[in-house]
C-alpha cells in the first residue's frame, strides 16, 4: 500500500512538472495561430484562436528566408562538430598516452582555457576575424570553435580510462603511433566521440552573442541570432514572432526526439568523472 | 655530448606527440591565451570610434569601474541571479531525478518531456516567456486577475524582475541537471539501498544517507558548472530586458554591461576591464568551491 | 578495409572544405568584399526599415532599368543598424549606400567614413541641395565643407485618435483649434476609471514623438540655436515636461511599466489609447492594421494657448555612401537617382515617406484617404528640426534615462532637467 501511494504521488508531481515544461511551449503554439487583435485583447482574454489562421505564418516565411537559415545553421554546426572531432581527438590522445617533453605545459594551457570565461577571448577573436575578412562568413562563425579545450579534456578522461595493455598489442602487429589511435583507440571511445559531437552541437546551436557580434548579414546568420533580431523587427507583433519561434524550434525538437538516447548518453557522459 | 633523448623510441614519441597536439595547442594559442593577453592589454587603454585611435590611459578604466555604481549593481544582479538559479534548479532537478530514477511509467516520456526547454531555440524561450510575463496581455496576469488578483509587473519591477528572470532559467536547465543526476543514481549500487531497507531505515533517511553522499561527485560538478554558467548570464536579459524598462539596472549582467559597452557604446576597452572582473569573480569562487570540495564532497 | 577508411576521410575533409567555400562564395556575392574584384556591379544598399523596403524595393528597380547597375537592399532594426555599420566601417567593408541619421552623422564624418559628395552634387544637374530644406542640408554638412549625404525624407508629427471612443464619450474631434489644455481635458474624459481605456499615451523611449513637440509648442527648447548650450533648463521646457509627465501621475495614461513593456502603437492598435501622437513613419505600420483602418484618425498637433504655437519636429534621413566604396561612381548614380526630383516624386507615390524635394510630398497622402494624412503635411509650417550635435547620442540617452525616473514619478521635472541641461552643457563644452 506504502508503494501504490508513493507511485500515484510520484506521478502526480511528475505530471504537475511536465505541464509547467510545457505550457510556455503550448502557449508559443498558440499565439502563433491568433491574430494580432486577439493577442492583446483583454475582455473577453482570448486562450484559443477563433480561427487557425496561417497568416502569421505565411508572413514570417516570406520576410525570412528559413531554408537559407537553417542552412547556415547546420553548416556552422557541422563545421563545428568536425573541427572539433579532428583536433581534440588527437590531441587527447596525446595528452592520455603518449610521453613527451612539455607535455604537462601544453596540458596547461587546456586547463587554463576551461577556467575562463568565454567572454574574455570575444573582442580580440572579433578583431582577428575582422582582420581575416571573415565577418559574415561561415568560417567566421566557427572560429571560436576550432579547438576545443573541453573536448579535449573529456575525450583524455575518457583514454585515460582504457587498458594499457592495448598499445602494447598494437605495438607488436606492427602499428605505428597514428595506426594505434586510429584503428585501435579511437574506436574504443565512440560513445565519447558521440558524446562531444552532440555537446558540441547544442551548444553551437544556442551561442548567441558570438553570431549576433560576427554577423549582421541574413545571408550567412544561423538561426538563434537571426530569431533574436527579430525582437527588433516585429516589436509586439506577438503571432509572428511566435510563429518564428516554432518554425525555429521544430527542427532541433524533432532531432532530439529521433536521437534522443544520443543526447541523454552524450549528456550524461559530459557530466562524468571530473 | 649531452643526448636530448634516453632513445630513438622516445625521440618519436616526441615528435608524434606534439604533432598530435600541435592544432589544439595552435588553436589554443591563437584562439585563447593570445586573446587573454590582448584583453588584459586593451583593458588599459580607451577605445576610439571605428578602432582608430586608441589612447593608453593606464588603471582609468579599473578607476572607473569601481566607482561605476552600475557595475557593483550589475555584479549583485548576477549573484542574485544565480543564487535563485542554481540551487532551485539543482534541487528541483534532483528531486525528479530521483523520481524518474524509479522505474515509473512512461519514464521516456516525462525525460523527454523534462528535456525539451534545453532544445528550444533560447530566443523562442526568451519571447515566450517575455509575452507570458508581459504586464498587460500575458498569461500569468490573466490568471491572476481571473483568481481576483491585482497584475504583477512580473519584469519591470525592479524588486522582482531578477527573481522571474532567474525563473525563467531554472525552467531552461532543469532537464539538463537531472539528466546529469540520473546518470549519477544510476551508478548507485541497487544494494546499499536493499541493506538499508533490510536495517529499516525509510525513504528519506536513504536519500540522505546513501543517495546524497553518493551523488555528491556528480552534485559538485554540476555546483560548479552552473555557477559559472549563471555569472556569465546574457541571452536572458538581452532578450527580455528592453533599454526603458525600469528594472534594467536591477537585472543587468555583469555580461550584457560587457557586451553594452564594448559592442553597442564602443568603448572596448572599459568593456575589457569589466570582464577582467568577471573572470576574477569566477577563479575566486571556483577556488573557493575547489577548497570546500574536501568539506562535503564524498569520492569513493 | 583501409581504402575505404582513406576515402571516408577524404570525403570529410572535402565536405568540410565544400562547407568552408560556399560559406565564402555566398557571401562574396552579396557584399563587396573580394579584394580583388574589379567591378562588381551589384551595390549593397543598407536600411533599418522595413515597412520601406517594398517602395524602396521599386524605385531601384527603376534605377537598374535606367542605369543597367543592380543594386540589393538590406534591412538591418534599427538596434543593430549602427553597431552593424561600425563594425563594417572598423573592418573596411561598409555597405555601399546607407541611410544616414542626424544622430550619428558627426561621427562617421570626423572619422571620413562618408564619401566625400560635395563636387558630385556640385558638377550634377539633378541635385539642386536649394530644393531640399535647409535645415535637413545642413545636417549632412560637415563644417561648411563637405556634404556627406543627400536629403532623402522629412518626417512630421501628428494626432492620431480612435473616433470610435470619441463618438462613445460624445466629445468632439480634435479640430485646428485645439490647444494642450484641450488635449488633456479630452484625455480626462476618455479615460475609464476601470482602466480598460486611457486617455493618451506618452511614449517615453523617443523624444521626437513624445515630449520634444510639447517643450517646442510651449516656448522651450532643447538646445541653443548655436548648439552651444542646453536649454534643457528653461521654465517653458520644465513646464512642457510637468505636462507630459501629468497624464500618468494624473492616471489618464497607463502607468510606466506597461508602457515600457508594450508599446504606445501596439496600445493603440488593440483599443486602449485613446490618443497618441506618432511620427510619420509610423503610417504604413499603423494603416495595415485593420482595428486603426476603421477606428482611427488623423489631426493636427495641438497647440499651446499660451504661446499660440503649434509645433512639430521634424527630421530627415540622407543617403550616404561609403568613403572605401569599390564603386563611387556607380554609389553616386544610385544616390543621385533616389534624390532628384524624379526619385523624390516616386517615393512619396508609393506612400514610402513623405519626400524631402520640395513639392514633391504632396502625393504621399493618397496611399491611405481613408484618414486625414493631410495633417503630416500640414504640420510641415510649423517645424523645429530634431535638436542635434556633435555629441547627440550621448545626451539624448542620458536624457532619456533621466525622464523615465520623471515618468515613475520618482523625481521632479525639475531636477530631472536640471541634470540633463548640466550634463549636456558639459558635453557641449568638449564639442
Amino acid at each position: 500500500m506504502d508503494k501504490r501511494e508513493n507511485k500515484l504521488s510520484s506521478h502526480i508531481l511528475l505530471i504537475i512538472g511536465a505541464i509547467i515544461m510545457l505550457v510556455p511551449f503550448v502557449w508559443m503554439i498558440l499565439t502563433s495561430f491568433k491574430t494580432i487583435t486577439e493577442t492583446t485583447q483583454l475582455d473577453p482574454f482570448v486562450i484559443f484562436p477563433s480561427k487557425w489562421r496561417f497568416d502569421a505564418y505565411k508572413s514570417v516565411i516570406k520576410q525570412m528566408n528559413f531554408l537559407l537559415l537553417y542552412w547556415n545553421t547546420i553548416k556552422f554546426i557541422i563545421l563545428r562538430v568536425l573541427f572539433a572531432l579532428a583536433t581534440a581527438t588527437i590531441a587527447a590522445y596525446a595528452f592520455a598516452r603518449l610521453n613527451f617533453k612539455g607535455k604537462n605545459m601544453a596540458f596547461s594551457l587546456v586547463l587554463i582555457q576551461m577556467m575562463i570565461p568565454s567572454q574574455i577571448f570575444i573582442i580580440p577573436q572579433y578583431q582577428m576575424v575582422s582582420k581575416l575578412g571573415l565577418l559574415n562568413t561561415t568560417l567566421g562563425l566557427v572560429f571560436p570553435g576550432i579547438v576545443t579545450a573541453f573536448g579535449t579534456f573529456l575525450l583524455r578522461q575518457a583514454f585515460m580510462g582504457l587498458p594499457k595493455e592495448l598499445e602494447e598489442a598494437a605495438k607488436l602487429d606492427g602499428c605505428n603511433t597514428f595506426q594505434t589511435f586510429y584503428y585501435v583507440m579511437l574506436p574504443l571511445v565512440k560513445s565519447s566521440l558521440v558524446s562531444l559531437g552532440i555537446f558540441t552541437a547544442l551548444f553551437a546551436f544556442k551561442d548567441l552573442m558570438w553570431p549576433l557580434i560576427v554577423n549582421t548579414e541574413q545571408s550567412t546568420m544561423p538561426l538563434a541570432a537571426a530569431l533574436a533580431k527579430l525582437q527588433g523587427q516585429y516589436g509586439s507583433n506577438y503571432p509572428e514572432l511566435m510563429a518564428a519561434s516554432v518554425i525555429s524550434c521544430i527542427p532541433m525538437i524533432i532531432i532530439y526526439i529521433i536521437f534522443q538516447r544520443q543526447f541523454v548518453e552524450g549528456i550524461a557522459k559530459s557530466g562524468g568523472k571530473l | 655530448m649531452k643526448k636530448l633523448f634516453a632513445s630513438k623510441a622516445e625521440k618519436n614519441e616526441f615528435i608524434s606527440g606534439w604533432l598530435f597536439i600541435l592544432p589544439t595547442v595552435v588553436g589554443l594559442v591563437v584562439l585563447n591565451i593570445i586573446p587573454l593577453i590582448k584583453t588584459i592589454y586593451e583593458s588599459f587603454f580607451k577605445t576610439g570610434a571605428f578602432g582608430k585611435g586608441n589612447v593608453f590611459i593606464g588603471l582609468d578604466n579599473y578607476r572607473r569601474l569601481f566607482t561605476d555604481e552600475e557595475v557593483w549593481q550589475a555584479l549583485i544582479n548576477t549573484f542574485k541571479y544565480a543564487i535563485i538559479e542554481v540551487p532551485l534548479s539543482i534541487i528541483i532537478a534532483m528531486f525528479i531525478a530521483v523520481l524518474l530514477n524509479k522505474k515509473v511509467k512512461g519514464r521516456t516520456v516525462y525525460r523527454t518531456i523534462y528535456f525539451l526547454p534545453m532544445v528550444a531555440a533560447p530566443a523562442a524561450v526568451a519571447m515566450v516567456w517575455r509575452w507570458l510575463y508581459n504586464n498587460e496581455f500575458g498569461l500569468l496576469n490573466y490568471i491572476r486577475r481571473v483568481v481576483g488578483q491585482n497584475p504583477v509587473n512580473w519584469i519591470s519591477d525592479p524588486k522582482i524582475a531578477i527573481i522571474f528572470l532567474a525563473l525563467v532559467g531554472v525552467w531552461s536547465v532543469i532537464g539538463y541537471n537531472m539528466i546529469l543526476f540520473l546518470a549519477g543514481l544510476q551508478e548507485i549500487p541497487k544494494d546499499y539501498y536493499e541493506a538499508a531497507t533490510i536495517d529499516g531505515a525509510g525513504n528519506i533517511r536513504k536519500f540522505f544517507n546513501i543517495t546524497l553522499p553518493l551523488i555528491s561527485p556528480t552534485m559538485f560538478f554540476v555546483v560548479v558548472t552552473r555557477i559559472i554558467a549563471a555569472l556569465q548570464m546574457f541571452d536572458v536579459i538581452y532578450m527580455m530586458i528592453d533599454k526603458s524598462n525600469p528594472a534594467l539596472k536591477k537585472t543587468q549582467s555583469l555580461v550584457y554591461l560587457f557586451y553594452k559597452h564594448s559592442f553597442i557604446q564602443s568603448e572596448k576597452g572599459y568593456g575589457a576591464a569589466i570582464v577582467m572582473l568577471l573572470l576574477v569573480v569566477i577563479l575566486l569562487i571556483t577556488a573557493l568551491q575547489m577548497y570546500a570540495q574536501k568539506k562535503w564532497v564524498h569520492y569513493e | 578495409m583501409r581504402i575505404k577508411k582513406i576515402l571516408s576521410m577524404t570525403l570529410l575533409v572535402t565536405i568540410m572544405l565544400t562547407f568552408a567555400a560556399c560559406g565564402g562564395k555566398n557571401t562574396a556575392d552579396r557584399t563587396v568584399k573580394d579584394n580583388n574584384s574589379g567591378s562588381n556591379d551589384k551595390l549593397v544598399v543598407a536600411i533599418w526599415d522595413k515597412n520601406q523596403l517594398n517602395g524602396l524595393e521599386e524605385i531601384i528597380d527603376g534605377f537598374t532599368k535606367e542605369t543597367g547597375i543592380e543594386a540589393d537592399i538590406q534591412v538591418t532594426p534599427w538596434d543593430q543598424y549602427w553597431t552593424m555599420l561600425e563594425a563594417g566601417a572598423t573592418g573596411g567593408q561598409l555597405p555601399d549606400v546607407f541611410w544616414m541619421h542626424s544622430n550619428e552623422i558627426a561621427k562617421y564624418a570626423e572619422y571620413e567614413m562618408l564619401l566625400d559628395l560635395t563636387d558630385r552634387i556640385n558638377s550634377s544637374d539633378k541635385i539642386d541641395l536649394s530644393k531640399y530644406p535647409k535645415d535637413i542640408v545642413d545636417l549632412y554638412n560637415w563644417n561648411n565643407e563637405k556634404q556627406y549625404a543627400v536629403p532623402k525624407d522629412i518626417d512630421t508629427i501628428a494626432l492620431w485618435y480612435n473616433k470610435t471612443m470619441f463618438d462613445e464619450a460624445g466629445l468632439a474631434y480634435p479640430n485646428e483649434d485645439w490647444t494642450w489644455d484641450d488635449f488633456k481635458e479630452a484625455a480626462k474624459k476618455l479615460t475609464k476609471s476601470d482602466g480598460s481605456q486611457y486617455g493618451y499615451a506618452l511614449n517615453p523611449g523617443n523624444n521626437q514623438d513624445g515630449w520634444y513637440n510639447m517643450i517646442y509648442s510651449m516656448g522651450g527648447a532643447v538646445i541653443s540655436d548655436d548648439k552651444k548650450t542646453s536649454k534643457m533648463d528653461d521654465t517653458n521646457t520644465i513646464k512642457a515636461i510637468e505636462f507630459a509627465a501629468s497624464f500618468i501621475k494624473e492616471g489618464y495614461s497607463p502607468n510606466y511599466e506597461v508602457l515600457s513593456e508594450n508599446s504606445v502603437d501596439s496600445l493603440f492598435k488593440s483599443g486602449k489609447i485613446a490618443m497618441v501622437i506618432l511620427g510619420s513613419w509610423m503610417v504604413n505600420d499603423f494603416m495595415s492594421n485593420d482595428y486603426v483602418k476603421t477606428n482611427a484618425d488623423v489631426a493636427l498637433l495641438p497647440k499651446d494657448a499660451f504661446t499660440g504655437r503649434r509645433i512639430s519636429l521634424y527630421n530627415g534621413l540622407g543617403w550616404a555612401a561609403s568613403a572605401n566604396t569599390k564603386n563611387p561612381d556607380n554609389a553616386w548614380k544610385l544616390i543621385e537617382y533616389l534624390c532628384s526630383k524624379e526619385g523624390q516624386q516616386k517615393q512619396a507615390d508609393l506612400g514610402v515617406t513623405m519626400s524631402a524635394y520640395e513639392g514633391t510630398s504632396d502625393n504621399w497622402k493618397n496611399l491611405y484617404p481613408e484618414v486625414n494624412l493631410q495633417a503630416y503635411l500640414d504640420m510641415k509650417e510649423n517645424i523645429v528640426i530634431r535638436p542635434y550635435s556633435k555629441s547627440t547620442v550621448i545626451w539624448e540617452n542620458y536624457a532619456t534615462e533621466k525622464l523615465v525616473d520623471v515618468w515613475r514619478g520618482i523625481i521632479t521635472a525639475e531636477e530631472a532637467c536640471k541634470s540633463i541641461a548640466s550634463r549636456m552643457n558639459e558635453l557641449l563644452k568638449q564639442e
